[in-house]
């Protein structure tokens, strides 16, 4: 088991090299000068030339990115053109944000998507699937930035419950994480759903009822279990999504999350920043599905892992 | 037939349940008046705001002054820090540090006399020293700072008692005083400097009305009252700054009392806010000016008649109100009214007869197909939108093409220096302007002189005037306010009537605040000015 998480994550040194070549050549073939971009809407040629050279950015591309793989051996990712400040110190501050966040929304909508999917599968073509099955459509077609902006007014500015920005404490945490997880818990309603009526097919299914066992056990014991493997994939997948940041909520909600910070990153071509942020988010995805294929050999001990 | 009455109900709850939230949307406008139970449960308990929150759409970018492009940054300098001059809320230039200054008559020599008594919120005495050390901090071109540049004619700085200081520049420079009231100017603690070096621009320090007290990047930055302010305390203890991107998050943060001033607020948003009795929204002018400009090198442009028809053909009141919703003025000049030395022009009144005329005049009777360059954000979607209609009018055919900004500054400035602009792929282009230091200088030269043709700097119309860059030179040639005054008089007109640009508009800053708090203001150059700002008693 630890001889094959250890050799799992030694595989994904080759990937991430890869991937650094590619983000480091991508974002330098995008338009765009960020000399110019530091410099200012109106700053003259010679202002930019000197930006430029303080930037190092008219070094060879070769040499460029030698420095960069030398300094993140050192763990050290360069300095945001935009701020100057170090990017592991701007985005230390917004990880945790993000990560709080995405947890907060995926635990909720987790637990939500997957009882509304079974009772949906479970009753399927009966009333209690289609109000289910009205949510989930709901939940993935509002957008985010009007349900967030409706919760905003009703709970922050007519009720007063809830502040209506920030990311201090549990309060904070609230409105943001119903708009994020909203269409979450939506997909994963309808993947338990169809994963349920699935599993209900299932000879095994009919010998527990055959053999006169209650419905809940049946299908909690049975069904449940077994038809979690395609969940858990797209909660690992929607896990490392959000782990992303969301732009959307992040701005409809004034959050300082990874999301914003990507966005705001390529708009002033803040290359060190940018290639930083497309490297974690790749090691999360690394990570999330060498966990998710952990669960899956919890669930199903015929999966072995190898 | 079940299922077919079961679908059709969920539907139904679909649509009860969008429209439903549309409808709370749309009542929800009308009511914000009644905010009073909070106010009035403020009151009971006695307690008097004195600490404030203001919300911003971006995020502050440095807090170092000579290293700031952003408007907001240098705005936040200033609560913070002072220069030797500033601006008043309508640009005039006021004196801060310095309490005079003389000039010789070629605009040279500049000698300050500086005010006494100040202290910087370290202790450090503000004198003529601490005033060189960041004299040349500034002139020091080889610090790599963004704005050191602004200061390159500084030669010389010459002590000549502890409260007066001689600057002496490498070429007559009129509109110095200006530069030193531009927030790259504010005078940092030499100490600070001393201490945190580059970090400085993580923590400030100057003589200003408040003091430095935390910042988290994305988050928040929060100053404090300076209790020693040389010219009384601020009434407000702290000033919280949020940015908040989303423009109807802002509004609601006002409405629910989450913020008390919010800045910009947009245009679409207005009418939402000007019922609320609890709440004034104020809009004042900028010194924005917008404009499009058309390349002077390129057939049809190189015909002043062509120029002139299509500033005709747009009725600008007609562009404000459609592409900013009303908060904004027509141009009358390439300087917006705000900026030193403006002087009104005769505007290009809309008339296509008459545009007509003139294209027909110029060899275009039937008019001519062009390209229309412009960032691709909602508001220049829709003002492209705009001029192609209008100059559909006059039998002009404008292909919009709206790019991301990056790729825009590739295709304006991609050409070496000297590059024609025969040889240029740039036609017409909208984008405004805004000289950040106030004056008619930094208003002109970057945007119409033969030198600053791109990518050295602004001049995309490739506009190359004799008189013009005569009267722009001249004008920094002497420190005398009314021989400058001529001289921009001669430029502007020049630049209004050859018309390498179609002229537009002035953009007005709108900011929206509560009635516990009053005084607060956004001057034309954007930035915030807390220098008033007083808690409603």
């Amino acid at each position: 088991m630890l001889r094959y998480i250890v050799k799992r994550i030694l595989a994904v040194i080759p990937t991430l090299i890869l991937i650094s070549i590619f983000v480091f050549m991508f974002v330098r073939f995008i338009p765009g000068d960020p000399a110019r971009r530091v410099a200012g809407p109106d700053a003259t040629l010679e202002d930019v030339e000197m930006i430029r050279e303080t930037l190092g950015l008219n070094k060879p591309v070769f040499e460029q990115y030698k420095d960069y793989i030398l300094g993140l051996l050192h763990g050290d990712m360069g300095t945001s053109l935009k701020t100057k400040r170090a990017v592991t110190y701007e985005i230390g501050l917004r990880y945790m944000n993000t990560v709080t966040l995405t947890i907060s929304s995926l635990v909720w909508s987790v637990i939500f998507g997957v009882l509304i999917g079974v009772f949906s599968g479970k009753n399927r073509s009966k009333w209690q699937d289609y109000a289910g099955m009205t949510f989930a459509v709901s939940g993935i077609s509002l957008p985010s930035f009007w349900l967030g902006l409706m919760l905003i007014q009703i709970f922050s500015v007519k009720l007063k419950w809830l502040p209506t920005v920030g990311a201090e404490g549990f309060k904070s945490l609230i409105l943001p994480s119903i708009t994020l997880g909203a269409s979450v818990a939506a997909i994963i309603a309808r993947f338990t759903r169809s994963s349920i009526i699935e599993v209900m097919k299932e000879d095994y299914i009919r010998t527990a009822y055959a053999k006169g066992l209650k419905d809940k056990k049946v299908i909690w014991k049975h069904v449940f279990k077994n038809s979690m493997i395609p969940v858990v994939t797209v909660v690992g997948l929607q896990f490392g999504f959000l782990l992303g940041g969301s732009v959307v909520t992040e701005s409809v909600f004034a959050y300082p999350g990874l999301g914003s910070l990507l966005i705001d990153s390529v708009n002033f071509r803040d290359y060190p920043m940018i290639q930083s942020l497309i490297l974690i988010f790749s090691m999360n995805f690394v990570l999330i599905n060498l966990i998710v294929d952990l669960i899956y050999a919890a669930l199903n001990p015929e999966i072995k892992l190898q | 037939m079940k299922k077919k009455f079961i679908k059709l109900m969920a539907f139904v709850l679909i649509l009860s349940f969008v429209l439903g939230g549309c409808s709370q949307n749309s009542e929800e406008k009308t009511p914000v008046t009644d905010e009073k139970p909070t106010q009035t449960e403020a009151d009971n308990k006695g307690e008097i705001k004195t600490d404030i929150v203001i919300a911003t759409a971006v995020d502050f970018i440095t807090m170092d002054p000579l290293d700031a492009n952003d408007t907001l940054s240098g705005g936040l300098q200033r609560t913070m820090m002072e220069g030797l001059f500033g601006f008043d809320k309508d640009m005039k230039i006021i004196p801060l540090l310095a309490e005079s200054y003389t000039a010789n008559d070629n605009a040279t020599e500049f000698t300050f006399k500086l005010k006494q008594g100040v202290k910087f919120s370290d202790g450090t005495d503000f004198n003529a020293d601490a005033a060189i050390v960041n004299l040349k901090r500034m002139a020091d071109q080889t610090l790599g700072l963004k704005r050191n540049s602004l200061f390159k004619m500084i030669a010389n700085n010459e002590k000549i008692d502890d409260y007066t200081v001689k600057v002496t520049l490498n070429e007559p420079f009129g509109a110095f005083v200006n530069t030193l009231a531009h927030p790259a100017a504010l005078m940092v603690s030499p100490k600070a400097l001393d201490e945190y070096g580059k970090d400085v621009s993580q923590h400030p320090v100057g003589t200003g009305r408040y003091i430095f007290d935390t910042w988290s990047p994305g988050e928040q930055l929060v100053i404090k009252q300076n209790p020693d302010y040389w010219g009384g305390a601020s009434e407000f203890t702290s000033v919280t700054f949020k940015p908040v991107t989303e423009n109807g998050t802002r509004v609601a943060m006002l409405q629910s009392g989450d913020a008390d001033f919010i800045f910009p607020v947009p245009s679409e948003q207005i009418a939402s806010l000007e019922g609320n009795s609890n709440i004034t929204v104020e809009r004042r002018p900028s010194i924005v000016t917008r404009y499009i400009t058309m390349n002077t090198k390129k057939k049809p442009f190189d015909d002043v008649k062509v120029r002139q028809a299509l500033n005709y053909a747009i009725d600008k009141e007609a562009y404000a109100q459609i592409v900013y919703n009303g908060f904004a003025k027509t141009s009358s000049s390439l300087l917006a009214p705000n900026v030193q030395f403006y002087d009104a022009q005769k505007p290009y009144e809309y008339d296509v007869e008459k545009a007509k005329q003139l294209l027909a005049e110029a060899g275009y009777p039937n008019g001519f197909e062009t390209k229309l360059w412009s960032s691709n954000t909602s508001t220049m979607i829709k003002a492209t939108q705009f001029i192609k209609q209008q100059l559909a009018q006059v039998g002009v055919t404008v292909n919009v093409e709206n790019m991301e900004v990056g790729t825009l500054e590739d295709k304006v400035t991609g050409y070496p220096v000297g590059t024609p602009g025969e040889e240029s792929d740039i036609e017409m282009y909208v984008i405004g302007w805004s000289p950040s230091t106030g004056d008619a200088d930094w208003g002109l030269r970057p945007l119409a002189s033969t030198e600053s043709a791109p990518p050295v700097s602004y001049n995309a119309a490739y506009y190359s005037n004799p008189v013009f860059d005569a009267a722009i030179q001249g004008a920094l040639e002497t420190a005398d306010p009314d021989k400058r005054a001529e001289q921009y008089k001669i430029a502007q007109k020049q630049v209004w009537d050859d018309a390498p640009m179609l002229y537009l508009v002035v953009d007005d800053n709108t900011f929206a605040y509560n009635n516990k708090i009053e005084g607060i203001t956004i001057i034309a150059d954007g930035s915030m000015d807390l220098s008033g700002g007083k808690l409603v008693k």
